[in-house]
């Protein structure tokens, strides 16, 4: 798991943008913690987050 | 032969691909609904393509409210307002919000933000002084919750491609309002019948006062704007009758013959003469009418004006008139607003009240009998739109009287503002009473709490509700026959019919006008939505109806009697119900298509006229000369979910009401829109398969879209033990293979605004701080949400968020006892899109593979628990080789007769071998030609056994079975009660902390109460260490010193150690001085307890301890 890398970073630049889905039009927008959340290409209020890049294990029992 | 059902399965992929932009694929699912759009558009449309609804005409009803300013001497100058327009317009984004393309709101916006789907509402305020100018003003209202797919919905007219680009279901049906993203359905009501009158006797009429008798007449009128107003006549022991209405909640009697003489201008003659209607060989009728026209000599008044002036005298301060009224005109006004206000034309009123004045003599004299106001005869229904206007009329009224009575006050208290000449004054009074005008919150909050149902209590399956209510479809239990369902064919009229062309249709027909008619003729009444149109001859009325009938259907005359016309003929009887021809046309009936065998074509039969029509049910049921009706399929009677049974007419009819219940309980397919839906829990089947035996109404209701059960092989046999009491053994491969598979989705909403103290700024943030363990950040990103696909454990975190004021981060847990998957994240911006994150909603999944103790059920009301998953090498098999996926035992058939679960699996098992859906529609086989026969045959085609027997082998020993087993393929559903979520069990745990002993509910871990009942059943048997150990060791065991001297438990404490350096303490009895006497002994803790509060109320305990 990449996940040091993930711990250090996170500190450094609390202000790191995430991307999220726009739930009407698909776009992927680009929100920093405490930016209204509101899509960039045609204003809706809604967003998804987006599936994580990290590895998730399941119990294959 | 019965018809060939389809799978359709080419059909529906294609059109699941490429849904169509300009037709449903299941239309039926929108006319299911279809009354509650249509009563909703009524509000503002009433009637197709009219521009005025329930809202312009509720205004109107409303009308002006006056104040005046007491000026100068006499009331000074007058200040006349009234609402002009009040309109309900689409939900919209606000002005405010900049930034979207798109103005419109949708649906899936309210339910994904968790937000309620609301339109503006606006008023038109118009005022006047004195004579002068009209000032309007456009004032809001407030946002009014809108009615899905209704004409106040953006997503009106919508086809399935439209549907899906809105993230709704293709087939949406609406009908639903939005009330904080949760779905809210006005439920239908069963009300009076309006505008007949109904003669009842209740021995509560008595109470009203001396001379009061039980017998009455009354009427439910309903105005234009569909409120209604109840008027009773009641019958005094003197002779005489009384006018009981209530207005603002206040109960009024006035004498009949004052408002008989208010109403019109007319004679003690008249009166007389239409209330005898010729008969005057009726002395009963002779004495009483007499009497009472003699009575009212007592009050002098003579003429119309002088009742009218007494009655406004009376009523002024009730009615809440403009002061400048006299009092004939307010006398005018309560005549309007109150007495038969579904009149205009006092003329009517007073024919009316006439004939329930008759009525009611007829009532007492045992002419006619009671009418069952319990009766769907006697009944309508009150549509979610027609109650909603109400409300929202009621609101409007409130508001304008709120300002009216502000001003008053004003002008009372002499307040030095007050100016009607300046309009700033009545603008600022309005600003004043502006508290009372959110009718769009009060709307709100009428959707989420329900306040406001009403029940009857009477709960018979009366032979009247035939063909309109579902008999099989209600509830069992507490809430049988309250909750009803309609039949699937029961249609409510919502359009207001025009039968303005009827009176002289009846006229040709020989009806006379309603002029009192001619001396000792027998006459009946003729009645349009209440008002009297004339009278005719008792013979004469039976032939009226009968063309009236014929025209209808045939549609001559160019259709001036519309289909949804109802015609109750009531012909005279003796001592039955009160005769005449009463025709309805009015919105709120229920009504339901037969075959009018005249002609062929469809009719319409509503509830009041279908008592008295001849409507053959099968063909051979028809009696020529007097069938006129046959019903157009024998499952019209049945409910849409009712209709949904195989074979139900094979079943003895409680499993059939059992299985509606069941078949709602069903774990299935929730929506096909699942990722846009925000529900609180939904239970979804993953491998859910369309059923191989199917009625028809399951492809007319699009069935097949939402599955909710799988097609097994079923065994009857008694096989391995497990199978005893409704239990039932799973194929443990099938279980493997994803029998019965499902999936809960549970709602996580995060709210960090409820933190959030009202005027402080923003504080709380989503985010993951520095100070975050590691623990967190397996779970959770940088933005303190949930990894989309993670797995929660309880006490894991679901979210976290930085509190500002301290720099710290906390999280919020995760509660569930099961592991729940996060499957999707929602940020919820706020309604103007210019806030920052507060609000999050995550959808979490929890696996529910099938385990011993999960419920489920076939479609005959047939459930049971899983109580094996037994291994597949052990199953009995048949000579083919086929293992059953589920086995019952034998025993779950003689008492309860589910004849239908056979036929079923019969039917399964020769489609399945066949390929073929098998058609299962209740009512198709019969005597001759029958199921087994049929259904037979079609094995014996496919070289199996006849009647669906076969030789079967035990898996274990290999050695064929001495008979031979019941195999076929069968339906079942899993229930969505599961062991997951009701298993309770615990040996030591929480406490609670008064009694020591443990806590109940499932949810602390609490135990399962060990009472009275139980613990005489273990001393019965004897077993008094299990005894011991239930209600003392694993409940509030303690240990506790007693004194052996003086007996007591609460005395003896502890004293200081003997040393400084020992830890050993001393206990030591207060009340003997000594600790020589002191034990130590298990007591339960709560008899500690009771020695305590008995000791605070003076009384000593007293053990007598021995070694």
């Amino acid at each position: 798991m990449n996940y040091n890398a993930a711990q250090s970073s996170a500190p450094k630049a609390p202000a790191a943008a995430m991307a999220y889905i726009c739930a009407e039009c698909g776009s992927e927008n680009e929100i920093k913690p405490k930016e209204p959340i509101r899509c960039k290409e045609c204003g809706y209020r809604i967003m998804y987050k987006k599936r994580t890049k990290r590895m998730v294990q399941f119990e294959a029992r | 032969m019965p018809p060939i059902a389809k799978f359709n399965t080419l059909n529906r992929e294609r059109t699941f691909k490429n849904p169509s932009d300009s037709s449903f694929q299941t239309p039926a699912l929108q006319e299911m609904v279809a009354p509650h759009i249509e009563a909703f558009n009524a509000l503002t449309e009433f009637g197709a393509g009219s521009k005025t609804g329930f809202l312009d005409l509720a205004i109107q009803d409303i009308g002006p409210k006056s104040v005046f300013d007491m000026k100068g001497d006499g009331l000074g100058n007058k200040l006349t307002f009234w609402v002009d327009e009040i309109t309900l317009n689409k939900p919209m984004l606000s002005e405010k919000e900049r930034n979207s393309t798109t103005r419109q709101v949708y649906p899936t916006e309210a339910r994904e933000r968790l937000n309620t789907y609301r339109g503006k509402m606006q008023a038109k305020l118009a005022w006047r002084v004195n004579d002068g100018p009209v000032v309007v003003e456009t004032r809001d209202l407030g946002q009014v919750p809108v009615m899905i797919r209704s004409n106040r919905c953006n997503l009106q007219g919508a086809y399935p491609k439209e549907l899906i680009r809105h993230h709704e279901e293709s087939e949406e049906f609406g009908g639903y309002f939005l009330v904080n993203g949760i779905e809210k359905l006005i439920r239908l009501l069963i009300v009076p019948r309006r505008n007949h009158v109904v003669a009842l006797i209740r021995p509560s009429f008595t109470n009203r006062g001396p001379t009061y008798s039980s017998y009455g007449t009354t009427i439910r009128c309903t105005r234009p704007d569909q409120t209604s107003q109840t008027n009773t006549v009641h019958y005094l022991t003197d002779g005489g009758s009384m006018l009981r209405f209530a207005w603002r909640k206040q109960e009024y009697l006035v004498p009949t013959m004052m408002v008989l003489k208010a109403l019109i201008d007319t004679s003690d003659k008249e009166i007389f003469d239409s209330i005898m209607l010729g008969d005057l060989d009726n002395t009963f009728l002779t004495d009483r009418v007499e009497l009472m026209l003699r009575s009212f000599k007592t009050y002098a008044l003579n003429t119309r004006e002088q009742c009218l002036a007494y009655l406004g005298n009376k009523f002024r301060v009730v009615m809440n008139f403009p002061e400048d009224y006299t009092d004939v005109e307010v006398g005018e006004g309560l005549l309007r607003k109150i007495v038969l206000v579904h009149l205009k034309d006092n003329r009517d009123k007073f024919n009316l009240l006439i004939f329930m004045i008759r009525k009611v003599y007829a009532l007492v004299a045992g002419e006619c009998s009671p009418d069952n106001p319990d009766s769907p005869q006697h009944q309508e229904v009150l549509l979610g739109g027609h109650l909603y206007g109400s409300i929202i009329k009621e609101k409007v009224e409130d508001w304008l009287n709120g300002v009216r009575a502000q001003i008053s006050q004003d002008v009372r208290r002499k307040v030095t503002s007050v100016d009607f000449l300046n309009s700033t004054y009545f603008t600022k009074t309005l600003q004043k009473t502006s508290g009372l005008q959110d009718i769009g919150q009060k709307m709100s909050y009428f959707l989420a709490t329900g306040n406001l149902l009403k029940t009857t209590t009477v709960r018979k399956l009366l032979p009247e509700a035939w063909g309109f209510l579902c008999p099989v479809h209600t509830p069992d239990g507490s809430p049988c026959g309250l909750l009803n369902h309609l039949s699937h064919t029961c249609k409510i009229i919502t359009e207001p019919a025009d039968v303005s062309r009827i009176p002289a249709i009846l006229a040709s027909l020989g009806v006379s006008q309603t002029l009192v008619p001619a001396r000792g003729q027998k006459t009946i009444v003729v009645q349009l939505d209440g008002r009297i149109v004339g009278y005719c001859s008792s013979n004469e009325a039976k032939k009226v109806a009968d063309a009236l009938r014929h025209y209808k259907v045939s549609g001559s005359h160019q259709g001036a009697i519309p289909l949804d016309v109802e015609l109750g003929y009531v012909p005279v009887s003796h001592g039955g119900q009160y005769p005449g021809l009463y025709i309805f046309s009015t919105p709120a009936r229920m009504m339901r298509p037969v075959r009018y065998l005249a002609n062929g074509k469809t009719d319409m039969v509503g509830s009041f006229e279908q008592v008295y029509m001849e409507i053959a049910c099968m063909d051979d049921e028809v009696r020529p000369g007097e069938s006129t009706h046959q019903e157009l399929a024998p499952t019209s009677m049945l409910s849409i979910v009712a209709n949904l049974t195989p074979f139900s007419d094979f079943n003895q009819s409680p499993r059939n009401m059992y299985q509606c219940q069941m078949g709602k309980q069903a774990m299935g397919t929730p929506a096909t829109s699942i990722k846009y839906r925000t529900d609180n829990k939904m239970y979804r089947l993953q491998t859910g398969q369309t059923p191989i035996v199917r009625p028809a109404l399951h492809d007319t209701y699009g069935m097949d879209g939402f599955p909710n059960g799988m097609n097994a092989v079923v065994a009857v046999i008694s096989y391995t033990g497990y199978d005893m009491e409704d239990a039932m053994i799973l194929n443990k491969s099938s279980h493997e293979r994803g029998f019965g598979y499902g999936t809960i989705y549970k709602s996580e909403i995060v709210n960090l605004d409820d933190f959030r103290v009202r005027g402080e700024p923003v504080l709380h943030h989503f985010g993951l701080g520095a100070d975050a363990p590691r623990s967190w950040r397996e779970k959770l990103d940088k933005d303190g949400l949930p990894c989309i696909g993670v797995i929660l454990k309880e006490g894991d975190p679901i979210c976290a968020y930085i509190d500002d004021t301290t720099g710290k981060t906390s999280i919020k847990k995760y509660k569930g006892m099961e592991d729940g998957i996060v499957d999707e994240v929602r940020l919820l911006g706020s309604d103007y899109g210019d806030t920052e994150l507060q609000k999050i909603h995550i959808k979490l999944r929890v696996t529910r593979s099938p385990i011993i103790g999960d419920k489920f059920s076939s479609r005959h009301g047939q459930k049971g628990v899983c109580s094996q998953k037994w291994p597949a090498i052990d199953m009995p098999f048949s000579e083919s080789g086929i293992q059953p996926d589920v086995i019952i035992n034998p025993h779950a058939f003689p008492s309860r007769m589910t004849i239908g679960m056979f036929v079923e699996s019969l039917a399964g098992k020769s489609g399945a071998l066949h390929g073929i859906a098998q058609d299962a529609t209740p009512f198709t086989f019969n005597e001759t030609f029958t199921a087994a026969d049929y259904f037979g045959e079609q094995l014996k085609s496919a070289g199996y056994n006849y009647h669906g027997n076969e030789p079967m082998y035990s898996g274990i020993t290999g050695e064929e079975f001495k008979v031979d087993i019941y195999l076929g393929v069968v339906y079942y559903q899993r229930l969505r009660h599961m062991v997951a979520d009701k298993y309770q069990v615990r040996t030591t745990g929480p406490v609670h902390n008064l009694t020591m002993q443990p806590v109940k509910g499932r949810k602390r871990a609490g135990g399962i109460r060990f009472g009275e009942m139980e613990r005489d059943s273990l001393l019965a048997h004897g077993v008094s260490y299990l005894l011991q150990d239930r209600l003392m060791n694993c409940s509030d065991y303690s240990l506790c010193n007693v004194c052996s001297k003086c007996g007591s438990i609460t005395s003896p404490i502890s004293t200081q150690g003997t040393s400084a350096l020992s830890n050993v303490r001393e206990v030591e009895c207060r009340a003997c001085q000594t600790s020589a006497g002191v034990d130590q002994i298990a007591l339960p803790y709560v008899f500690r307890y009771l020695a305590t509060e008995l000791m605070a109320m003076g009384i000593k305990v007293t053990l007598k301890t021995q070694p």
